[in-house]
């Protein structure tokens, strides 16, 4: 058998054992709906888990800062699930309505000083929509 | 999935086109979930990335420059997905998922309902064995050749997206790990 060939009955083998899980298609298939048409993408800039590991046993939250236009935001996510919490700060400082997209979909507010807090740490992907006066600002998917 | 039907159906789904983005979801995942499965994440991390992963393409939809390149973005994104993931995972809780490319397929396809007729249990097994010594080889050529196992076969674009390898050192570490296959299987009179 050449490597084609070989490389083929591999194919078969993972196709067999080892497909994508067809809830999970489904998943991605749906993901359709979630097109922000509407609003700006504020992209991933900084996530402090692709820095150089610090100091071994160091519990230190997850920061993570989305840019767009004219909006930064910032997240420091301590814990996880429901014994964590998720702190962001709007930049400039702004009160804003957020939606949290995701398996368990949330309504934040953020504060005049742009500061809101989620009690919980969400599983799975989101994304905040950002309602700000006169913009919406969706944060790029991420997983915690 | 070639290169001019991904282009075109990422252009519809861009524009709004339902259908064409359900296509390429089906066209694409399998190399998304391949790159996801060489990573050796647990089920639950390994399902997380793969939405992760076409959800960030929803939200690039009409950012994409070269929407035939599209299956190389997705592999790099599910790529670095993975890598964060690994790394979460060795700070907070290591775990070992040695058993996790073990499990048996939790889905009916199609093939499988071809192979459960009688006269295809021979080639079942010889299926069931080239699997079981793929899962036998060495972490590299498992994780390359999970890659390339996708359906339809990725470009080496795509595999050097999925694995951040360089486009020419593919063709060698394929011929080498076939080969190892290859004496596996050999070894346990497959031939």
């Amino acid at each position: 058998m050449n490597d084609d060939e070989l490389e083929r009955e591999l194919r078969r083998a993972g196709g067999l054992f080892d497909p994508v899980p067809s809830d999970l298609l489904q998943t991605a298939v749906e993901a359709f709906a979630l097109r922000t048409l509407d609003a700006e993408l504020a992209e991933l800039a900084f996530d402090s888990l692709t820095e150089p590991a610090r100091v071994r046993g160091e519990e230190r939250p997850r920061m993570l800062t989305f840019h767009a236009p004219g909006l930064t935001v910032d997240l420091e996510i301590t814990g996880g699930g429901a014994d964590g919490r998720v702190v962001g700060q709007l930049i400039p400082p702004q009160a804003a309505r957020i939606e949290l997209l995701g398996r368990q979909p949330a309504a934040l507010t953020a504060d005049d000083l742009g500061r809101f807090v989620c009690e919980v740490v969400p599983t799975g992907p989101f994304s905040l929509r950002c309602r700000l006066a006169g913009a919406v600002v969706a944060t790029e998917w991420v997983t915690v | 999935m070639d290169r001019d039907s991904i282009g075109i159906l990422f252009r519809a789904a861009a524009d709004g086109d339902a259908a064409a983005w359900k296509s390429l979801v089906e066209g694409l995942s399998p190399l998304v979930w391949a790159v996801v499965r060489s990573h050796r994440l647990t089920d639950a991390d390994g399902h997380e990335v793969y939405q992760t992963t076409w959800f960030r393409l929803v939200q690039n939809l009409t950012r994409i420059r070269e929407p035939e390149r599209v299956g190389a973005w997705l592999a790099s994104t599910a790529r670095h997905e993975c890598l964060k993931v690994l790394k979460a995972a060795r700070r907070v809780s290591p775990s070992d998922d040695a058993g996790t490319l073990d499990r048996a397929a939790d889905d009916h396809t199609p093939e499988q309902a071809v192979i459960e007729s009688e006269e295809a249990a021979v080639e079942q097994e010889r299926v069931r064995q080239v699997w079981q010594a793929f899962q036998d080889l060495g972490e590299n050529c498992r994780r390359l050749l999970r890659v390339l196992m996708a359906t339809p076969p990725p470009g080496y674009q795509e595999v050097s997206a999925a694995l951040g390898l360089a486009v020419g050192s593919i063709g060698p570490i394929r011929q080498r790990c076939l080969g190892r296959l290859r004496v596996l299987l050999a070894e346990r009179g497959v031939s």
